[in-house]
């Protein structure tokens, strides 16, 4: 393979938050003239949507604006709301909506991990050929991934648009027996876990060994792995309050994108697993910081390849967590509540900010409300957007790496970097076409 | 010979194909019956060779016109899947609003690099021959259609409300709870699933054939809701089936 | 009488739930609402409730059953209607229990449902006398406020105990094994349950105006007064509540549910109502109720009316369920009816109590919802649209059927449908079916080919009395795909020639290619001992037609018949019997010289479904076959 190709490589339709993403790369004589990252989705406008819309139905519409991360969605927004009214939820509340959250977490991490990963890794297009080569391990991911949806389905109503998270609270919350029947099903998937980590350990080799020095955001909070709550961190600058968000993200518009980008301290950051990890290391579990330690993977890590393993770390973390949550619930015992229950709240206006770390990255939800609790102002800020100019970066940073492979390998880690970052799950497994011209 | 299904997906948040990736273990039981040519979702390959689409996604743009309508001259049978694609969804709430408000609101000075029209959904495009209504969809609704599909049966769809479902299930009325629901005027379907987690009818899966909307607007003002009140409940969802 | 502490009845009941071969359900708190449900504790039962969502209907009816599973290659299994477990109902309203009675003699009548009634046996009601009457409530006009039998234990709260009356030996043996302290009440007791009960009778605030015995005979003067049912219906949201709710309410759907092999499945029974707006539409899309107004009506009528000339009972009980979960608020059936009571005052209606109609409740035999395997020997194309396939029975039965009568037909995985036998009995071995493509069932069916397997439940229905119409004249009017069930009497009727006396045979369809049975029936004009006449609505150019252009009723004058020795048989489609029996009877034919087979939707083709009902008749049941005479005063017939 000679040095000085001609190459043209269109990925169509690769990521997509709000959409399809595409890769356009031109090579002229070895020499990159355009290495590019252009999201195509038809726009939504949910900001403009959301606008004379009444305060209690803000998480039911903004919760469409990915069925993947639904939870996550409506955690942000129900945290906007409430913080604009200054409405209060009670502990027991709080315990439940985290574990809302890592359910959505382990669901999606599983997938991306068990689904999208391991196939690349174990050099196979989908896991289709897996379930007949590694049965096994094809039947523990899906059994992880059924759990993940089960606890889902009992927290929330259902694993997509979730029904029973309200303003306020919740309108239906799982028995005790349930929630210990979950924590059981959490205990017993431990050594499953640690199985897949052991699989994906003796496949580490194949992870491109890739740096790129780049800023990591994600929330902080000193008492915990900050998933639902924290102050917003950067492994460049200061934290400060999640209402300060937007000096952080500082959107732009691109004319390739029909999805705004983002930048901080430099020209580009990244956000997810890797950046959680990046930040919060120190509060990890301990499980999860022994497979941490397994793949070496440590802060301030800059291979956003890694991002998969730091999935991996959280997925564990997720469940060492939930089984602790769920004991302290136990402890204290369930508070009853009406078996349709609607908080009495009061509607005022004001503006609030609800950040909540989804499994791509932190989320931002900013709402208005005037005095009737109808929202005149929203801005929603969604992580893989925050991505955006780091993927095209990166992008930019490794193709001059592997200009010497093959086309196919080229594709090849073109495709692992964009599903390393996890954009949304029909991006990283898509049906991608890609043109050598 | 097995039918080839393809998954396509417009405007809308992909949860419906989540849906289907959800089947886990009877995604298995499926591919015994039908060979999936194009999922974004779980392989990796794709062909324009199939007999039946399934449509994600509402229609907002002039531009993806034509991609429906390869589409649906590609596919002997055309399925629309989650409420985008049956009813424009959650999208047709932008409708209200005037389109260059929309995008300045989201785009501001950029508004011009955007193009957008009403959302709709698929069949005022292109001819729909099924449809799995619901935002988003359900796993059993959605196999329900398509072994209805192999069977060569007209997928059967309920057209009452759902408050049938209600009942069946014997949740509590939302209005007897002081919640404004539109399940009286709502396709059934769901088995009153939000109902059951607690809430209320949004209205997801469209009007029955016939809503008697008077009297449900009616039973909204009566129960406490101003006139525009009660009309600003049938605009989350039903706004393209009220503007026909 | 007994009575037991209150400790003592929740050692009573924690004893029941220990017992791991019972099922024991109560009433529970809901939201602010009670419903039945598993009691997991005796603390769990709240025996002050007022009216439960649901009545307890749905332990014996259940909203969703699977009556039988298939499998394509050795076809259709019956569920077995045996329970694995005994049930205890606590705390049963005197009204729901009147409900459950109405309910018996309705699932036991002619054919009996073996789901229900298994379910019935399998189980004890321990009932309890109102604590707390619902705002609703009317049962004390309905006479269902408290109730004497029907129980197997029936509880009154005293305070500080409750009064036990025994009403069957289930109860005394349950009370025998499960309770202790059992005490024999005291006069003083017994007495106390008397004046609660009396009090109970006076404390409903929902009241007719006049007495309940009326209704029937007011609602008979109602049927079409102007604007009645259209005002009361207008803001009907055809949601269906107020007949889901119902505790007499039995209405069902059946579909097929295949696995996704499609190899195998279930058929499952679930509840419908007739107030829903597709309850009476057939495949062809013609919906014989379809109007709100007219649903609506038929709620009524059922209750106060039909079953009441059926069984001797209006079928209401005054639980209040369907005015409380009406959200228009137009279901409350002591506002409708103290309407037509004033009304009626205002009119001068004279309105007599009616009187208990002469009824005698048999079960001749048990309900089979399995079909019985069948293989499809002939298949011959009649038109583009319409097929004959000739069926025998894998059993090598004949099926026994009358000229006239139809059967159920099931095709694996897509569901059941009524097909009428247009072949004559005197066919022995097989029969024919001529089957038009319209829904599912008939679209799948035409995919079938020779060797396919079918289902056969049946035949049903009162077919046409040839013995009757021995040495008759007949005048056979066929429209369209009406010429099915009559093919068969006609084919009957011509291999007995001897017996019958002039044969006519009058036959429309709209254009020559829709003709059916095309030899065969045009070869009829070459015999000289039937006389027939066949005419198109129009002819396109590019066919042949040489008889009768113009519809069915032109051809009526170009017969001559004497009206006292002809019985007219007519079938065809909805449009046509008004026409038809229009000429004839300006012929002078007597109403009950004219017979008619009519179509509508059928779903279990033994009379319980309710989806075939026109007015009091079922069509299933009591039909297809009719005697002009006997339907001309049922308003939905023709």
């Amino acid at each position: 393979m000679s040095n000085k190709k001609n190459l043209e490589v269109n990925v169509h339709h690769v990521t997509r938050v709000e959409g399809h993403g595409n890769i356009y790369v031109n090579v002229e004589d070895g020499i990159i003239e355009r290495c590019e990252w252009n999201i195509s989705e038809a726009p939504r406008f949910f900001e403009a949507m959301v606008v004379g819309r009444n305060w209690n139905e803000l998480h039911h519409i903004t919760s469409r604006i990915c069925g993947i991360c639904s939870i996550g969605h409506t955690l942000a927004s129900l945290k906007a709301t409430e913080a604009a009214m200054g409405i209060t939820i009670s502990d027991q509340d709080l315990k439940l909506r985290k574990l809302a959250l890592h359910a959505e977490n382990l669901q999606s991490h599983i997938l991306h991990v068990g689904f999208l990963i391991l196939p690349d890794l174990m050099d196979v297009g989908s896991v289709i050929p897996l379930a007949s080569s590694n049965p096994d391990e094809v039947k523990t991911v899906l059994a992880l991934h059924r759990m993940a949806n089960d606890m889902s389905n009992l927290i929330c109503g259902r694993t997509t648009h979730p029904q029973r998270l309200i303003p306020g609270g919740f309108s239906k919350i799982p028995s005790i027996k349930e929630l210990q029947n979950l924590k059981d099903r959490l205990k017993s998937s431990v050594p499953e876990l640690e199985a897949v980590a052991n699989l994906l350990k003796t496949l580490a080799p194949k992870i491109p060994d890739f740096v790129r020095e780049t800023e990591f955001i994600g929330l902080k909070n000193p008492n915990e792995y900050a998933l639902y709550d924290g102050k917003i961190a950067s492994t460049d600058t200061d934290s400060a309050p999640a209402s300060e968000y937007l000096s952080y993200t500082n959107e732009y518009v691109v004319p390739q994108s029909t999805a705004k980008w983002a930048k901080h301290n430099r020209d580009s950051y990244m956000v997810g697993a890797l950046a959680r990890l990046n930040i919060n290391y120190d509060k990890l579990s301990p499980l999860a910081k022994k497979i941490s330690g397994l793949f070496g993977l440590k802060p301030v890590c800059h291979n956003p390849f890694m991002n998969s393993i730091a999935q991996l770390v959280e997925i564990v973390h997720s469940v060492e967590d939930s089984i602790k949550l769920i004991n302290e619930l136990e402890s204290t015992g369930l508070e009853k509540q009406s078996d349709y229950n609607l908080p009495n709240l009061l509607v005022k206006s004001g503006q609030g900010v609800g950040a909540v770390e989804v499994p791509r990255g932190i989320l931002f939800h900013d709402y208005t409300y005037n005095d009737e609790g109808v929202c005149t102002k929203a801005n929603c800020i969604i992580p893989t957007n925050q991505n955006h100019g780091n993927i095209e970066l990166d992008l930019k940073a490794l193709l001059p790496q592997i200009l010497n492979k093959s086309k196919k390998e080229i594709e090849l880690n073109l495709e692992m970097l964009v599903r390393a970052y996890d954009p949304c799950i029909s991006c990283s497994t898509h049906a991608v076409k890609i043109h050598f011209v | 010979m097995k039918p080839k299904v393809a998954f396509f997906d417009f405007a809308g948040c992909e949860g419906d194909q989540l849906q289907i990736a959800n089947l886990e273990e009877e995604i298995l039981d499926l591919l015994g019956q039908v060979e999936v040519v194009s999922f974004r979702e779980v392989m990796k390959e794709h062909s324009d060779n199939y007999d039946i689409a399934f449509v994600e996604g509402s229609c907002t743009r002039l531009q993806d016109e034509d991609r429906l309508k390869q589409i649906r001259k590609n596919a002997s049978i055309v399925v629309a899947i989650g409420a985008c694609a049956t009813i424009g969804g959650i999208n047709s709430l932008k409708n209200y609003q005037d389109t260059d408000v929309v995008k300045k609101i989201v785009y501001g000075e950029n508004a011009h690099l955007f193009d957008t029209y009403l959302a709709r959904p698929i069949d005022a495009v292109i001819p729909i021959d099924a449809y799995v209504h619901g935002c988003p969809i359900t796993k059993d609704e959605f196999l329900h259609v398509v072994k209805s599909l192999l069977l060569g049966k007209k997928p059967e769809i309920p057209n009452y409300p759902v408050c049938v479902e209600c009942k069946k299930n014997e949740n509590v009325c939302a209005f007897e709870r002081e919640e404004f629901c539109v399940g009286p005027v709502t396709r059934a379907g769901c088995n009153s699933c939000c109902v059951n987690e607690g809430t209320k009818c949004w209205g997801c899966r469209g009007l029955v054939d016939n809503p008697n909307e008077n009297s449900q607007k009616e039973v909204l003002v009566e129960y406490g809701l101003s006139v525009d009140d009660a009309i600003d409940k049938f605009k989350l969802y039903f706004g393209w089936e009220k503007k026909k | 009488m007994h009575t037991l502490s209150k400790e003592a009845f929740n050692e009573f009941v924690d004893n029941l739930i220990a017992d791991n071969s019972l099922d024991v359900v109560g009433v529970k708190s809901k939201g602010e609402k009670f419903a039945f449900g598993p009691l997991e504790s005796a603390n769990q039962l709240r025996l002050d409730y007022d009216v439960t969502l649901l009545p307890p209907k749905k332990y014996f009816f259940p909203q969703r059953e699977t009556l039988l599973t298939y499998d394509v290659a050795s076809g259709f299994q019956a569920k077995d209607p045996k329970e694995s477990k005994f049930k205890i109902i606590i705390g049963v309203h005197p009204y729901d229990i009147m409900a459950l009675l109405h309910m018996d003699e309705i699932f036991r009548e002619t054919k009996s449902d073996p789901y229900y009634l298994e379910r019935r046996y399998a189980s004890a009601i321990i009932g309890v006398n109102i604590e707390n009457v619902s705002e609703s409530c009317f049962a004390s006009s309905m006479g269902c406020a408290t109730i004497d039998y029907g129980y197997d234990l029936m509880l009154t709260d005293l305070g500080d105990k409750f009064a036990i009356d025994v009403g069957s030996h289930k109860g005394a043996d349950l009370l025998n094994k499960y309770a202790k302290d059992v005490k024999k009440a005291f006069a003083r007791d017994i007495q106390a349950v008397g004046k609660k009960k009396t009090e109970i009778i006076n404390a409903s605030k929902q009241k007719f105006n006049f007495s309940s015995e009326l209704i029937p005979e007011m609602l008979g003067k109602f049927y079409d007064k102007d604007g009645f049912w259209e005002n009361h219906s207008d803001q009907c949201l055809s949601c269906g509540s107020c007949v889901l709710v119902c505790p007499t309410c039995y209405c069902f759907d059946v579909t097929d549910n295949p696995e996704l092999s499609l190899k195998k499945g279930e058929r499952t029974r679930t509840w419908d109502g007739c107030l829903l707006e597709d309850f009476a539409k057939v495949a062809s899309g013609e919906n014989f109720r379809n109007t709100r107004a007219a649903r609506y009506r038929h709620r009524y009528f059922k209750k106060g009316k039909y079953l009441f000339d059926r069984f001797g009972f209006v079928s209401c009980v005054g639980c209040g369920r369907c005015s409380s979960n009406c959200l228009p608020d137009i279901a409350n059936p002591v506002n409708l009816f103290n309407d037509m009571y004033s009304l009626s005052l205002k009119a001068g209606f004279q309105i007599d109590s009616a009187t208990i109609p002469d009824i005698s409740i048999k079960t001749d035999s048990t309900i089979q919802f399995a079909p019985k395997m069948a293989t499809i020997v002939k298949k011959v194309p009649m038109t583009s649209n319409e097929t004959m396939f000739e069926i025998k029975l894998d059993d090598k039965t004949d099926l026994g059927h009358q000229p006239g009568q139809f059967v159920q037909v099931s095709v694996f995985g897509v569901g059941e449908a009524p097909f009428g036998v247009s072949s004559s009995p005197t066919n022995k071995g097989s029969f024919e079916l001529c089957i038009r493509k319209l829904g599912n069932v008939t679209t799948k069916i035409h995919t079938l080919n020779e060797g396919d397997k079918i289902g056969i439940r049946g035949p049903f229905g009162k077919g046409f009395d040839s013995e009757f119409l021995k040495g008759k004249d007949l005048l056979f009017i066929a429209g369209g795909l009406g010429i099915v069930p009559l093919r068969s009497l006609l084919n009957y009727v011509l291999a007995n020639r001897k017996d019958y006396g002039r044969v006519m045979l009058l036959y429309g369809c709209k254009e020559p290619r829709e003709l059916l049975f095309g030899e065969e029936i045009l070869s009829l004009g070459e015999r000289d001992d039937i006389e027939f006449k066949a005419t198109v609505d129009w002819c396109p150019e590019d066919e042949v037609w040489t008889s009768n252009i113009g519809v069915i009723t032109t051809l009526i004058p170009q017969v001559d018949f004497d009206p006292q020795k002809t019985y007219a048989v007519v079938c065809g489609p909805p449009i046509m019997y008004k026409f038809v029996i229009r000429d004839l009877k300006s012929r002078n034919v007597p109403d009950d010289h004219i017979i008619v087979s009519l179509e509508r939707r059928m779903k279990c083709g033994v009379g319980k479904c309710g989806h075939c009902q026109i007015n009091q008749v079922y069509v299933c049941k009591d039909g297809p076959v009719f005697n002009y005479s006997d339907i001309k005063g049922v308003p939905e017939a023709l």
